[in-house]
């Protein structure tokens, strides 16, 4: 008897507590209600991409010089070199470059790797079309300087959430100029260019 | 319990005077309740979906539909309009009768549960002496559609999920009729008007919520599953079963589930503030306070208040309940469907008999309190 009055007992310490989570997790959500929504809209706002985002790829022709390093460290060999050799001026000449962004990952192998910096990463992310030919991007296509969200006049540009200034969680509305928190890249270099002019006299002294 | 504003009588008083036989009076007047139910129903699943897509969309900290009309009031419509101009297609080698009559014995018993719901003393379609139990019996023909629907549109997933429906509905009624037993006992009558005036003496105190602390949350689960809604909404899991019994189903017999679900969910939340958060009555009595103020409660305009205030707060616990089901969506994880039979079968009914038990011991103890 005893036994079973125990059993009673814990079955309904269980629901209870499990009542208590319940209502735990319902004052999650409902604290959520009052929060600002986080949505980006879409085609009207689009948000600017970091400095390292890795989007189409960008070629310079006249740059290259035709090595296929590029094809050699890209996963699954993807850009298409087509060259030939020129023996008047003994130098690979480029005739056609394409890369296919059907297939594409975006690693950015070949942007690392190129020797004369002739690729390059573009901020470029809508690459939507009819046909999956058309993401095969020739010379001319890759060529193409990237359009930017902030030139767009149909967009509203906003910022990502570590380049609004500090305290700020809202991206609309910034005031002009603001700046985000912390250091800008330019400045961190500035400054490590004055701690190494004060550091070097002290250790030429004990050199 | 003075009887307020019987709009029936007056409009056959009315129709008689202007000189037709009362028979043709009543007849005239029989359909007039019954559209403005079935016109309330709809626009309160319009209310239901439109409050579903912004508290979720609020909760998830979403906007929601935003270009529809103010707010998005209009995305309801739209989405129903969408539904009613598509193709209607019956998928090859289903069974069309059954396909086809599945949706329409899902929403019809739904639809006509609004019979016993009361807004008022005389605001009510039929104040039937058997109205709890209408509504649990026409409740029990659900899964029949439903079973019917997953049956014949020969897909496992919709078979699968009728057959869960059925099980979840079958399992779940049990202990919500049960629970809505309790209150019958405590008040000696099925008729919801009766329920209601049973609870209306003491204002806030006098509702059934205090007297039936585990009743209330036993139909609350119960009601939820009955509705199949999030925590059970197992039948239309669409991680597993794409969308239960509603795979197959476009146009408008798909719109027939998705209103019947909604109609259905704001029916249980009527029922529900109609049995525990005493239906129409204010916090504190409305004659309570007429008489502070020193009006009669029998004044025209104080009726006119009376039964306003009857109705608005019918719908603001409603409501209350529709945001509360909602908000539980975006809490609680699905239940396995052993879980939900365990709980159904080995916690909820025992529990519940255990409530029925106790209510009744407690109204031969405390006859004053509960209902003698």
């Amino acid at each position: 008897m005893l036994k079973f009055l125990k059993q009673v007992g814990d079955y309904a310490k269980e629901s209870f507590q499990a009542a208590k989570y319940i209502g735990q997790g319902l004052s999650v959500t409902f604290d959520h209600m009052r929060r600002r929504p986080v949505t980006v809209q879409y085609p009207y706002e689009k948000i600017i991409p970091s400095e390292r985002y890795r989007g189409r790829i960008h070629f310079e022709f006249d740059k290259c010089i035709a090595c296929e390093v590029c094809v050699r460290v890209c996963p699954i060999n993807l850009p298409v070199v087509d060259w030939e050799f020129n023996k008047a001026q003994k130098k690979k000449q480029l005739n056609h470059y394409s890369i296919d962004f059907g297939v594409c990952i975006f690693c950015g192998n070949c942007v690392e790797y190129c020797p004369t910096n002739c690729l390059s990463m573009t901020e470029e992310y809508e690459l939507s079309a009819y046909d999956r030919h058309e993401l095969n991007y020739d010379n001319v296509a890759l060529g193409r300087l990237p359009e930017k969200v902030t030139l767009d006049p149909m967009v509203t540009p906003l910022r990502e959430f570590a380049y609004l200034p500090k305290g700020v969680m809202e991206p609309h509305d910034l005031p002009k100029g603001a700046q985000r928190a912390g250091k800008r890249p330019e400045d961190i270099l500035e400054d490590l260019k004055q701690d190494k002019a004060a550091a070097a006299p002290v250790s030429d002294d004990k050199a | 319990m003075e009887s307020g504003i019987d709009l029936q009588s007056s409009a056959i008083q009315l129709l008689v005077d202007l000189g037709l036989p009362s028979a043709l009076a009543k007849v005239l007047w029989l359909p007039l309740p019954m559209a403005l139910m079935l016109v309330v129903a709809t626009v309160g699943v319009l209310i239901a979906v439109w409050l579903e897509r912004k508290i979720s969309a609020a909760v998830q900290q979403r906007y929601g539909p935003e270009y529809a009309g103010p707010l998005g009031v209009l995305q309801p419509v739209a989405d129903g309009l969408k539904l009613l101009f598509k193709e209607d297609i019956v998928p090859d080698r289903a069974d069309p009768w059954l396909f086809t009559i599945g949706p329409a014995i899902v929403v019809i018993p739904v639809f006509l549960s609004y019979l016993i719901v009361p807004f008022g003393q005389n605001l009510v379609v039929t104040d039937l002496g058997i109205g709890a139990f209408l509504w649990i019996s026409l409740s029990s023909v659900t899964p029949i559609g439903l079973l019917m629907s997953g049956y014949s549109s020969n897909n496992k997933y919709a078979l699968i999920g009728g057959l869960r429906a059925a099980a979840q509905s079958i399992s779940y009624e049990i202990p919500l009729a049960l629970s809505v037993l309790a209150i019958v006992m405590m008040s000696n009558s099925l008729s919801t008007i009766d329920i209601v005036n049973q609870q209306a003496d003491h204002g806030i105190l006098g509702w059934n919520i205090w007297r039936q602390p585990v009743g209330f949350i036993i139909f609350w689960i119960s009601a939820l599953a009955e509705t199949e809604r999030l925590p059970f909404d197992l039948p239309e899991a669409e991680e597993e079963l794409v969308a239960g019994y509603q795979t197959e189903y476009t146009g408008m017999k798909f719109a027939l589930f998705y209103l019947g679900s909604y109609v259905n969910l704001i029916l249980s939340a009527l029922l529900f503030s109609v049995f525990y958060l005493g239906g129409w009555s204010f916090p504190i009595p409305v004659n309570t306070l007429a008489a502070w103020i020193g009006v009669s409660p029998d004044v025209a305009w104080v009726q006119v208040i009376t039964a306003a205030i009857g109705i608005t707060m019918v719908l603001v616990k409603t409501y209350a309940l529709v945001f509360l089901a909602i908000l539980l969506r975006w809490t609680t994880p699905r239940v396995r469907i052993d879980q939900l039979l365990n709980l159904g079968w080995k916690f909820l009914l025992p529990v519940s008999l255990a409530n029925l038990l106790i209510t009744a011991g407690l109204k031969l103890a405390f006859p004053v309190a509960f209902g003698g």
